[in-house]
């Protein structure tokens, strides 16, 4: 049986939580689950602080008010509480680093890490808002709607992974 | 739809959506760049059983109740290059932008820079993004494989879910998801097994 003791449970058991997830995203935002532009909204404010004439810029100012911006970044938020949440449950703390890096690419401290984990971050969020969409929209969503563009984007996304996972030395399975 | 209401409904959502991250071990960075290396397959596993359920969600919220959809459009440039800077960023970062979150959650000190990087990397395209469009110049429309076909959403829909399904009951064949997530829960291998094919690994430190 599934409990919230657990350390993992079946991938199939937390892809159906997910997957309903659409239920109240559909019926009460009236919108479908995603992740990616809430970083717009939080960079937006952290933009205005220093630069005032960021709010006029059409895209930031579009992801500053409303509803469904502040509904996102508190499933952002959420995300991080829930994780925390079920780790403390289970007893499943996590090191600074993953062991897969020292493996995959030698580094093995923060120090080493923090500068590149930024430039992944960097450069995944700026590929995200060209494709206006990430692994949530695009993926999660956009294959359950049945959307070709959002198909294209996963296709595409898993390819520029795989390419560049090539270039890690090969952790064995 | 107020603000306020809007911020309870997404930390409800979110906290599912993290707890449900965190229980399956796909935001862990060895299961994420595992993916990528084509030796571990559980973010697979797991986002085509949340596209499953979400096709068959959608079929009755779409199909028997009108809910309307909410597509994004088909803009071919965008989502191809797009998408393929998102997985460079995903394998270099060994993350999504919403396991992102899960990581620090759950310990992961490294993905606090993966967020920051992220918010610098949304910050630099919104102030481009004007430049951005006009340089891919295209329009799209919000088309789904269903309207391709001229069939209804839910009948193609259904039919995708069940393909997709079947695709996961061979792939959970093929390897079992109990072996990917491995004994320290961080989709690895201990190092003794995972190298005791390869010649002359006694130096490496045992325990890693």
């Amino acid at each position: 049986m599934i409990s919230l003791q657990d350390k993992a449970w079946s991938p199939y058991a937390a892809g159906v939580v997910i997957g309903l997830l659409q239920i109240p995203t559909f019926l009460l935002m009236d919108t479908a689950l995603g992740a990616s532009s809430s970083f717009v909204t939080v960079a937006a404010y952290i933009a205005v602080l220093v630069d005032p004439a960021a709010a006029q810029i059409k895209y930031f100012a579009s992801h500053m008010t409303g509803a469904k911006n502040w509904w996102q970044v508190a499933v952002v938020g959420g995300i991080a509480a829930g994780a925390y949440l079920s780790m403390r449950l289970s007893g499943a703390h996590r090191p600074a680093v993953s062991p897969v890096w020292a493996r995959a690419t030698g580094m093995s401290s923060l120090a080493a890490r923090a500068p590149v984990a930024f430039l992944g971050g960097f450069i995944m969020l700026f590929g995200a808002r060209i494709a206006g969409g990430c692994t949530s929209g695009h993926g999660i969503s956009g294959m359950a709607q049945l959307s070709v563009g959002s198909t294209l984007a996963v296709a595409a996304m898993f390819a520029g992974g795989i390419a560049t996972a090539l270039l890690f030395r090969r952790v064995s399975a | 739809m107020s603000i306020l209401s809007g911020i309870l409904i997404g930390l409800a959502t979110g906290l599912v959506f993290g707890f449900a991250l965190e229980k399956s071990r796909v935001f862990e960075p060895g299961a994420i760049v595992g993916q990528m290396q084509l030796r571990n397959f559980l973010m697979l596993k797991i986002f085509l059983t949340a596209v499953i359920t979400g096709l068959l969600v959608l079929a009755v919220l779409n199909g028997v109740f009108g809910v309307k959809l909410a597509l994004k459009p088909l803009l071919f440039k965008a989502d191809l290059i797009g998408g393929l800077i998102l997985g460079v960023g995903i394998a270099i970062s060994g993350a999504c932008p919403g396991t992102s979150l899960a990581q620090v959650g759950a310990g992961y000190r490294d993905a606090l820079f993966t967020i920051a990087g992220g918010i610098a990397g949304a910050m630099v395209y919104g102030y481009n993004d004007a430049a951005i469009l006009a340089f891919f110049a295209e329009k799209g429309d919000k088309i789904g494989f269903d309207k391709l076909l001229g069939l209804p959403f839910w009948l193609v829909a259904v039919a995708l879910a069940a393909v997709l399904a079947v695709l996961l009951v061979v792939l959970e064949r093929l390897t079992a998801w109990r072996d990917e997530v491995g004994p320290a829960y961080d989709g690895l291998q201990p190092v003794a097994a995972a190298d005791a094919s390869v010649p002359a690994a006694g130096a490496l430190p045992a325990g890693r």
